[in-house]
């Protein structure tokens, strides 16, 4: 028989500029997670799976697992391990810690994802960033650092598809329009289309809000099976019901689709985890996509099935993205609004749509019942993609 | 001034902190791309078992998985297809303005080739713009060689600059 994979709990730290270490910012998350599930204890957990790629660079520590079990109070038995995979990492470590919980080869499994980035001296950040990518090939070039990669990206589905400035600054406001009344969000400041579209810019056609912030903080939530879900809570129970991860090149040359707008790698990863979850995207109620750049956003909405190819700007520009539009999409904030502590995101994005498809988010979608998550990760590299649901895949 | 336990401090190299490639032979397989850049050519693997064209060089043919492979050249001149100009928050190590292009090599698999732009002051660079490879030395590498001391391996790496009108 086998076994379903359920998301139980999930928090995390407040994200932003942090006055802590690395491990500090693990251990309040773990506590925000265990406060969302007072029944379940450190000593209950036998498996850890810590997302984190910058603890080497950036806090000079690796052979990160051991580290955060020692201080955040769990003695794994089943498995204890790190997985870096940049932006998606917390996505990864869910799907891993959903391979095992379905296997029996462990139970109840932490994912717990964090980075520190903000160093004494800030010019350490721009130029670890250049490690995210091929250092050989892309590194070089000084393209690690992801607003000029992605501007290139909003020029081409301007240049295609006639995407307007207009339509990324609607994203932005959106995202931090959600984040208002998130107290652990980097940014909690209401956006007016007039303030994104007369921001500084950055790299154009990329402005300041276009653009997530640098971001310390960390994320943990707890995968396990429904079975053992249920001797720890009443809540309705959120199931992972499909998977995909997707990647077709690194070095940037060899970008999959016909141009930077064109996100091959995303389609693929969104028919097979429709696939394997037994749902289409018009079946996704509540969505969180890595709107890591507004650009981001407004392709991935095409590439995951929610509109055609090159209408996402008017997609997201006439409120879809919104309560009452076609797919809410980003209801805590985002990546713009939140922050973005690459190995933490995954785990926020999946702790939203759990709080989503239990009837107790923020900003609560109606009668949601399938919900979405994705992540890229590098320069558009790996595509990562998640969906829950209030039922298991029958 | 030299500051014990900080070697980035006591006028030792750190690789580790590199932003070049190890391009010496002791260290990279590839050193031939670099040796051949020296030269003032752009080149890349062709397999010659089936004849893939690997971009970047390979050791072994991600199709076939022969090592039977030879380096070819690319073009050394492309067209700009869309590029970005980073003024502020420019990583260590580069100068504002900071350009990058998609450029067009004109063969496969090199028709997306992201590249610095170099030499080009801010606003000028157009799209359509024709580029040519420009290659220029960067710190040498010193490598210990235990008892026979330490060798300055030299380096060079390239970008694209605009072709004069
Ligand atoms: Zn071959």
């Amino acid at each position: 028989m086998a076994r379903n994979a359920v998301i139980l709990a999930g928090g995390q730290c407040k994200w932003g500029v942090r006055e802590a270490h690395l491990v500090d910012l693990f251990q309040e998350a773990a506590k925000a997670c265990f406060d969302d599930i007072p029944t379940l204890k450190p000593k209950d957990v036998d498996g850890l799976i810590v997302a984190s790629s910058y603890a080497g660079r950036c806090s000079f520590q690796v052979n990160t697992a051991p580290v955060i079990a020692e201080r955040v109070g769990v003695k794994p038995t089943s498995i204890c391990t790190r997985c870096d995979t940049l932006c998606a990492g917390g996505s990864t470590g869910i799907i891993l810690a959903m391979g095992l919980v379905q296997a029996g080869a462990a139970d109840i499994v932490m994912v717990a994802g964090g980075e520190k980035l903000y160093t004494p001296q800030k010019w350490e950040v721009f130029y670890s960033e250049l490690a995210s990518v091929d250092h050989d090939w892309d590194g070089v070039h000084g393209m690690g650092l992801p607003p000029p990669f992605f501007a290139l990206t909003a020029q081409e589905h301007m240049m295609h598809y006639g995407t307007t400035k207009e339509q990324l600054a609607a994203v932005s406001v959106a995202n931090y329009n959600y984040a208002t009344t998130n107290p652990v969000a980097q940014m909690q400041k209401a956006l007016t289309l007039e303030e994104a579209m007369n921001a500084p810019v950055v790299v154009p056609p990329l402005t300041l809000y276009d653009c997530c912030p640098i971001t310390d903080g960390a994320a943990v939530c707890i995968i396990t099976t429904d079975e053992i879900a249920r001797k720890f809570t009443d809540r309705p129970l959120v199931y992972i019901r499909g998977t995909a991860q997707v990647c077709l090149n690194s070095v940037s040359a060899n970008f999959p689709g016909v141009h930077l707008a064109d996100w091959k790698h995303t389609r693929i990863a969104a028919e097979k985890a429709y696939t394997r979850a037994k749902v289409s995207a018009s079946d996704i109620k509540v969505a969180q996509t890595h709107d890591c750049f507004s650009i981001s956003e407004v392709i991935e909405v095409e590439d995951l099935g929610f509109c055609k190819k090159g209408e996402g700007g008017e997609f997201c520009g006439s409120k879809q993205i919104e309560i009452g539009g076609k797919v809410p999409i980003n209801t805590d904030g985002g990546l713009l609004a939140c922050g973005h502590p690459f190995g933490a995101t995954g785990i926020r994005q999946g702790t939203e749509i759990m709080k989503q498809l239990q009837g107790r988010a923020r900003h609560q979608v109606k009668d949601a019942d399938i919900g979405l998550t994705h992540n890229l990760s590098g320069a558009n590299a790996e595509h990562t993609i998640l969906i829950y649901g209030k039922e298991p895949v029958k | 001034m030299a500051v014990l336990g900080i070697p980035i401090l006591e006028d030792l190299y750190p690789s580790t902190m590199d932003m070049w490639p190890l391009e010496a032979k002791e260290f990279n397989r590839n050193w031939m791309f670099y040796e051949n850049l020296k030269q003032g050519r752009l080149t890349t693997t062709k397999c010659k078992d089936c004849g893939l064209v690997s971009y970047p060089p390979r050791v072994i043919c991600p199709e076939c998985y022969s090592e039977n492979l030879e380096y070819i050249d690319l073009p050394k001149k492309g067209k700009v297809i869309v590029f970005s100009e980073e003024v502020k928050g420019v990583p260590l190590g580069f100068q504002s303005p900071l350009i990058h292009a998609v450029i067009d090599l004109g063969v496969d698999p090199a028709r997306r080739v992201l590249s610095r732009i170099t030499n080009c002051a801010a606003g000028t660079l157009q799209r359509g713009d024709e580029v040519q490879l420009a290659v220029f030395p960067v710190p040498a590498l010193p490598i210990d060689k235990g008892k026979l001391g330490t060798i300055m391996s030299e380096r060079v790496f390239f970008a694209f600059e605009p072709v004069k009108k």
